[in-house]
């Protein structure tokens, strides 16, 4: 079954749909509370050094790291 | 495997029970009080929270555009209604509201929920959650980004299911409308069902009106509790949240989200870029560094000149004329207090311009970029993204870096990160590596400091990969989680104060280090160890201080810097750095004053005992005793600070960790040195 792609993956700038939290439960909580949980809309806006990206979800800028970002997985919004 | 505090031998962290208003009885600052309103500030970092209590207070506290600032709780005393209260006479019959009461302000450490994932976050849920109702704040002052505020409302959710008493100050209004996010407080506050107010702390507007809501919130009893849904499980309350959270938001700013592009997010794209972003991060280090050493030169040169001339000759005719030429009280305040603490001051120029550069980079927002920047490297060592941000701190001072490392949410990292601290060069050895750099790198001195500097973190990747590999080895590591603040131009008020607030801090801290340490020097310069000589009538070498000096010194004839007056200086500067040059001075004019040698003489002095000890190698050798300088313990306050955070073992492991590696290192940089130069 398809379940969207990790977000080391997925474009920039494109307006995406979180299917897939963290795995690390603190990590997926507090990824919540800034507004990124699952069904969150949001995009990558940035690479960052060190194969990060920073993700602009609900009017916040949150630099994820490469772990991290391949733990998510999203899918293009509608 | 969660492995608690007691297994890893730290010391309980400084959380507080609360106790009879327990929040009045946190540490830091004073309160307004007993019987006072006890007024909580909470809210998500980098929300504007420091700021604010600083412009409610007038007390000072760190702060900056920087997730996680506050590490400690601060309170103050805030005259919130001294403002606002038109009644100012005494035992009169007016109306309570208008009479001025003083309120006691807590600075809580930033939380983005009560789930606590750090020490922080633990801290703030215990001060507004834990212990009796009458012991709890009277009211909590609840600061949101209107920005982003889908990232601060989970808190506030959380707080009205507890029937907390709350008035939220919506920041960052300026930021919010030129996202085009137009934000109706009235709106937001009846859809929240508490008093919403903006404000600017940064320019100190709004707070008369946010001093009046609190007031008035105050006479009002405690909110009914939001209504979560009955049986729920945790996740079905998440939800309940979160989809509160979004009705909230869609209600006072019209959109659910607000994902505009903005100028902060095309300046992003260059400045954490992946080759850009470490290549300007490096640049913006190097400007710092050498503004500090070539802008402040002159100024430093100009009060040196003061301070050896003028200053030193009204003195000793000032003791002349009462009887106490060449008496020792002559060279206690001449040699001692002038020469040492006197020269001291000549640095507040250099530490000026640090701190205002340091202040910019904060209030502007790139701080938090840098640590995006130096995440892969914090990894490489085995830490979290986030502990550059006390090491940065570090930069500055050691001291409240360490208590900085409690933003860590893993016990282990938090030893690790305070470990490495004292690697970094702090302003305090700054101050060694410029003088240095002036006398024996000439031209090249500014370079010569920026080495110290790029050796430095070169150390705390060496010693991080060294105990990652050893006793940290297998350890997990948080994945980096760090909210950008959007790009502000720091405001002069707010640099001018943080400026002003750290150089207070050193000065106050090196004053009373500087005082005690140089007249512990010149007790046991003046104390003699020959028969014959009598008090303050005896040469340096020939001192108690000497002896000590002397029996240390041969550690360091492979480093090339063997001497006894570079060794006491050694001892000295593990009091604290600001002591180096001071005793240095005060150990050669105290030593040579047949010659006239003064402080003004000390580049040359310093550079013949060099030359001598090193057999002829002064620069290898002057560049080992840098190392060593930078490498060994920084400070006593250093030390206490350790103590206090990770406890004893720790801190004494890590003291011997610092001296093997600055001596292997010296040694290695001397004797390698001497066959090049």
């Amino acid at each position: 079954m398809y379940v969207g792609m990790n977000l080391v993956k997925a474009p920039l700038g494109t307006p995406l749909t979180l299917v897939s939290a963290a795995d690390d439960d603190g990590a997926a909580h507090r990824l919540a509370s800034l507004g990124l949980r699952v069904g969150s809309r949001f995009s990558l806006i940035a690479k960052t050094a060190g194969g990060g990206r920073v993700v602009l979800v609900a009017g916040t800028r949150v630099a994820l790291g490469r772990s991290l970002l391949r733990e998510l997985r999203a899918e293009v919004a509608a | 495997m969660t492995i608690s505090q007691k297994e890893l031998g730290l010391n309980p962290l400084p959380l507080l029970t609360p106790s009879a208003k327990a929040c009045c009885s946190a540490e830091g600052g004073v309160g307004a009080g007993p019987g006072s309103p006890v007024v909580a500030l909470v809210g998500a970092p980098n929300t504007g929270k420091s700021t604010l209590f600083n412009a409610l207070t007038g007390a000072r506290v760190t702060m900056g555009n920087w997730p996680g600032t506050t590490v400690e709780v601060s309170r103050g005393v805030w005259k919130s209604t001294a403002r606002t209260a038109t009644c100012e006479c005494e035992d009169c019959d007016c109306d309570a509201s208008d009479r001025p009461l003083d309120t006691t302000l807590i600075d809580l450490p930033g939380a983005y929920s009560l789930d606590p994932l750090s020490p922080d976050e633990e801290l703030t849920r215990e001060l507004l959650l834990s212990g009796p109702l009458d012991e709890r704040p009277d009211l909590s002052v609840v600061t949101c980004d209107a920005s982003r505020l889908t990232g601060c409302l989970y808190l506030v959710a959380q707080l009205c299911e507890k029937g907390l008493p709350i008035v939220i100050a919506l920041t960052m209004m300026d930021v919010a409308t030129k996202r085009g996010i137009e934000v109706d407080t009235a709106a937001l506050a009846k859809e929240i069902g508490v008093p919403v107010v903006a404000i600017d702390p940064r320019r100190r507007s709004g707070l008369d009106a946010l001093a009046a809501t609190v007031r008035d919130t105050l006479t009002k009893p405690a909110p009914t509790p939001r209504p979560v849904p009955a049986d729920a499980d945790g996740l079905a309350i998440e939800d309940d949240r979160f989809a509160w959270v979004g009705q909230v938001v869609e209600a006072g700013s019209g959109a659910v989200a607000q994902n505009a592009r903005t100028l902060s997010d095309k300046v992003d794209r260059w400045i954490t870029a992946p080759v850009l972003g470490p290549l300007i991060f490096l640049a913006v280090m190097w400007l710092v560094f050498e503004v500090t050493t070539t802008v402040a030169a002159p100024l430093q040169d100009f009060l040196d000149g003061l301070f050896s001339g003028p200053v030193t000759d009204g003195a000793s005719w000032l003791l002349g004329s009462v009887g106490l030429g060449g008496t020792w009280a002559e060279g206690l305040v001449v040699d001692g207090l002038i020469a040492g603490v006197g020269m001291l001051l000549t640095f507040v120029p250099l530490m000026i311009l640090m701190f205002v550069l340091l202040a910019l980079l904060e209030d502007s927002g790139y701080l938090a970029r840098a640590a995006v920047v130096t995440d892969r490297l914090m990894r490489s060592i085995g830490l979290p993204g986030r502990a550059f941000l006390p090491l940065i701190v570090g930069y500055g001072c050691n001291v409240p870096a360490i208590s900085g490392t409690r933003i860590l949410p893993n016990a282990r990292h938090r030893i690790l990160t305070a470990l490495l601290v004292p690697f970094t060069s702090c302003t305090a050895r700054l101050t060694v590596f410029v003088m240095m750099g002036a006398v024996f790198f000439g031209p090249y001195a500014g370079t010569a400091v920026f080495a110290m500097y790029l050796s430095s973190i070169l150390i705390i990747v060496v010693v991080g990969l060294a105990l990652r590999g050893t006793l940290w080895r297998n350890e997990p590591i948080e994945p980096l989680v760090i909210d950008l603040p959007a790009y502000q131009l720091p405001t002069l008020r707010l640099t001018v104060s943080v400026t002003w607030v750290r150089l207070k801090g050193f000065l106050q801290t090196a004053a009373g280090i500087i005082v005690v340490t140089v007249c512990a020097v010149w007790l046991l310069q003046s104390i003699p160890t020959q028969p014959g000589q009598g008090f303050g009538e005896v040469s340096v070498a020939d001192s108690a201080y000497g002896v000590v000096a002397r029996g240390v010194a041969p550690v360091f004839e492979p480093a090339g810097f063997g001497s006894w007056e570079s060794a006491s200086t050694l001892i000295v500067g593990f009091v604290a750095k600001e002591a180096v040059i001071s005793s240095w001075a005060q150990t050669y004019a105290v030593d040579e004053p047949e010659e006239g040698s003064e402080p003004g003489d000390l580049g040359s002095a310093v550079m013949a005992t060099f030359t001598e000890s090193s057999g002829g190698h002064p620069i290898p050798a002057a560049l080992a005793f840098m190392v060593f300088l930078m490498a060994y313990t920084p400070c006593v306050a250093t030390v206490a600070a350790q103590w206090r955070e990770i406890g004893a073992k720790w801190t004494l492991f890590g003291f011997a960790l610092q001296l093997v590696v600055a001596w292997t290192l010296a040694v290695a940089v001397f004797q390698i040195g001497r066959l090049l130069i």
